[in-house]
């Protein structure tokens, strides 16, 4: 990591509500090797060994997936789409990306996957960039459910999970008791188990989702990126999905960063959110320090208030749309 | 990921279902077509201007003399001196045989035709559902994508303007199918292709190529020229032989084994580019091998047959109205519906206006031509997988 300066508004000094996840995830983002110097008090101290903890005590499960010095841009658009100098999705949490529609959120998380690939900067997996592995070895370590997908009506279940052990399985290679045990364990894990035999074109739109969410999962990777998982699904839908996220986060060590339309689920679900304005990174952190009637007002342009003392996140009440 | 819950028993229903995409609509989808083959074969070997009734011609067919003398069967598939040189070296008999009137005129003249048929058929098919995947779209044929136009217009050249090299021809027409359709994807090429930009692309050189078609037939100044160029551009089966057999024999095997062995690429491409990449999977190269394949099954049967239309339109078609669009079983049923269609079309060629023969194109044209009007009354969305 190069020593940048925090965004605004996250003032890397400042101790935040619970403290452990806010500090960790500062440490994160400041060049602990090099900084110490100029921030001499004991806040910054304690930051450095947080920080070496966390590198030492990963490594094993958990992977970090950082950008650094991004621009993205697509090829039919000159300026870059999103620009960023540095993006951590921290390691064996949940990180939500939020903002406004066109903000740039999908557009970074397709960085992030090298969909795209970065006009400038690049993307490090685990210290390893990843523009420098294979396709198959990056679907191994990552995977990506994008917003929109589309599979031929008559496939079943079980046979578009099984779609998801593609980046494992060699090229003349048939399934084996890997793959099917992977497959197994993501249905149970997406909860659609009875569901396995059913034409994915005859689904309901929430089944339709867990379905993807299982293919996915039967990828096995360290590090999950969803882009919307949760937009169109009903309620109960909504929360199924995020409740299968929550547990990977749990009881596998995954890395997730997800997009979430709803800044409230965000704040209820995610331990860290970056918080996107006109493809730039408005702020992040954990959702109590980053929710703030400030950045409803300047990011989603919504006259709110935030209750940030609520004991499942900070709670938002939206008033009403502020005119440009 | 940590594997702890895994279990050894949480193996699914795949575990015992090595053969589970064996259903019974792929089952009796291949009995049927089969049975359509075995139908027009025997119409095929039993009319034509050698009369003969139906059970001299199966004695023909089932002739002891060409069954039990490896010399002699083998000598239509791989040709005779390649078999004379087999089996003097394996040590077997290489001496000639008397064959009945009945079984010469069945074996080297109705039969090849049969046999080239079932080739041509399950090449088009089977490209026809590969160019389906590759595109994302139902409407995609070996001939939307510039085959079509390339190979004619190479036809038509080499007829009119080199009539020297006409014994190249078939090589020439599959060479100029190649050709088109790699131009095709050059001008669809911009940060990589996509299915939308492919069928644009073909239909920009197939209209490009058809107007030099059509210029080329002026020049043409023998009538002879211009209908032999017809029965080449709108494909047919009269006069094929053996020779052709050998022709396309070897392309087809190996054309239809990469197919199968490819049905999981092509499935994983039926989830959208973005889900394949995300798979990991190199969508560019991929879908160019993929295209490699269904250009050289194509090719084989452009070289034997001409360009013979809607039947890589159609049979993946109809095919996957039954099977479903799991790629495995899709090929497996095209391999069999192909020729089903093929063989019967053929047998409208023939005989339906015997003694004159009309070219098997047309009749796919007469067939398809409506089966695609009912599919667009019935279904509403037709186009995408």
């Amino acid at each position: 990591m190069t020593g940048v300066e925090p965004p605004e508004g996250t003032g890397m000094d400042e101790p935040a509500g619970d403290g452990t996840e806010a500090t960790k995830a500062g440490a994160e983002r400041t060049d602990a090797e090099t900084e110490p110097a100029e921030s001499g008090d004991e806040q910054a101290g304690s930051e450095v060994e947080v920080a070496a903890a966390a590198r030492n005590g990963r490594g094993t499960t958990a992977c970090e997936l950082c950008g650094e010095d991004l621009a993205v841009g697509y090829p039919s658009t000159d300026e870059p789409v999103v620009e960023c100098e540095s993006v951590v999705v921290p390691a064996g949490e949940i990180t939500a990306l939020v903002g406004p529609n066109g903000s740039g959120k999908s557009t970074l998380l397709r960085a992030l996957s090298n969909q795209l690939e970065p006009e400038r900067g690049s993307v490090v997996l685990d210290g390893q960039d990843v523009q420098g592995l294979g396709t198959k070895e990056l679907a191994r370590k990552l995977g990506l459910l994008s917003q929109e997908n589309e599979a031929p009506g008559s496939l079943t279940v079980e046979d578009l999970v099984y779609h998801g052990r593609y980046p494992h399985r060699g090229f003349f290679e048939s399934v084996d008791e890997d793959d099917a045990a992977a497959v197994e364990n993501a249905l149970n894990l997406a909860g659609v188990t009875h569901l396995r035999d059913a034409d994915v074109g005859n689904l309901s739109g929430g089944q339709k989702q867990l379905a993807w969410i299982a293919m996915v999962l039967a990828q096995e990777t360290d590090v999950l990126l969803l882009d919307e998982p949760t937009t169109f699904l009903d309620l109960h839908h909504q929360l199924r999905v995020m409740e299968v996220v929550r547990t990977l986060k749990e009881e596998r060590d995954v890395t997730v960063a997800v997009v979430l339309h709803d800044i409230g689920q965000a704040a209820r679900f995610a331990d860290n959110l970056i918080a996107m304005k006109d493809g730039e990174l408005y702020d992040w952190g954990p959702p109590r320090k980053v929710v703030t009637e400030e950045l409803l007002r300047d990011v989603f342009r919504v006259d709110a208030s935030v209750d940030s003392e609520s004991p499942t996140g900070p709670h938002i009440s939206p008033h009403r749309a502020i005119d440009e | 990921m940590s594997s702890d819950t895994r279990t050894g028993t949480a193996v699914g229903t795949r575990a015992g279902g090595r053969f589970g995409w064996l259903d019974r609509s792929l089952v009796s989808l291949v009995v049927g077509s089969a049975l359509i083959v075995l139908g027009g074969a025997l119409v095929q070997v039993s009319f034509g201007a050698y009369s003969m009734t139906i059970g001299q011609a199966w004695n023909a067919v089932f002739d002891p003399a060409v069954w039990t003398n490896p010399q002699v069967l083998l000598g239509f598939f791989v040709g005779e001196e390649a078999t004379t040189a087999f089996l003097s070296a394996v040590g077997l008999s290489t001496a000639s045989v008397d064959l009945s009137k009945e079984s010469l005129i069945v074996w080297n003249i109705r039969l090849p035709r049969v046999v080239v048929g079932v080739l041509v058929g399950m090449n088009l098919a089977v490209s026809g559902a590969i160019f389906q995947a590759v595109t994302r779209n139902e409407l995609a044929s070996p001939y939307i994508l510039g085959v079509s136009s390339g190979a004619g217009l190479v036809i038509l050249l080499t007829l009119v303007v080199f009539s020297g090299m006409t014994a190249f021809l078939p090589l020439f027409a599959a060479l100029g199918g190649t050709v088109a359709f790699l131009i095709v994807y050059g001008i669809a090429w911009k940060n990589g292709t996509s299915p939308v930009r492919l069928v644009l692309a073909g239909v920009i050189v197939s209209t490009v190529f058809g107007s030099l078609q059509t210029g080329l037939y002026l020049l043409a100044d023998d009538i002879s020229v211009v209908q032999s160029a017809i029965a080449w551009t709108t494909g047919s089966l009269t006069g094929t032989d053996w020779e052709q057999v050998r022709m396309a024999l070897p392309w087809t095997v190996l054309s239809m084994l990469l197919s199968l062995v490819a049905s999981r690429q092509l499935n994983v491409l039926l989830l959208g580019e973005k889900t394949a990449k995300s798979l990991g999977m190199s969508v560019e190269r991929v879908r160019f091998a993929l295209s490699g394949i269904a250009i050289l099954a194509a090719s084989a049967a452009i070289a034997v047959a001409g360009i013979v239309g809607f039947v890589g339109l159609i049979v993946p078609h109809m095919v996957r109205n039954i099977v479903g669009s799991d790629y495995k079983r899709l090929v497996i049923g095209c391999i069999f519906a192909g020729p089903a269609l093929l063989v019967a079309a053929d047998v409208g060629a023939r005989l339906a206006l015997s003694p004159a023969q009309i070219p098997v194109g047309i009749v796919t044209g007469l067939v398809g031509g409506p089966y695609f009007l009912y599919l667009m009354r019935k279904k509403e969305r037709l186009g995408e997988i």
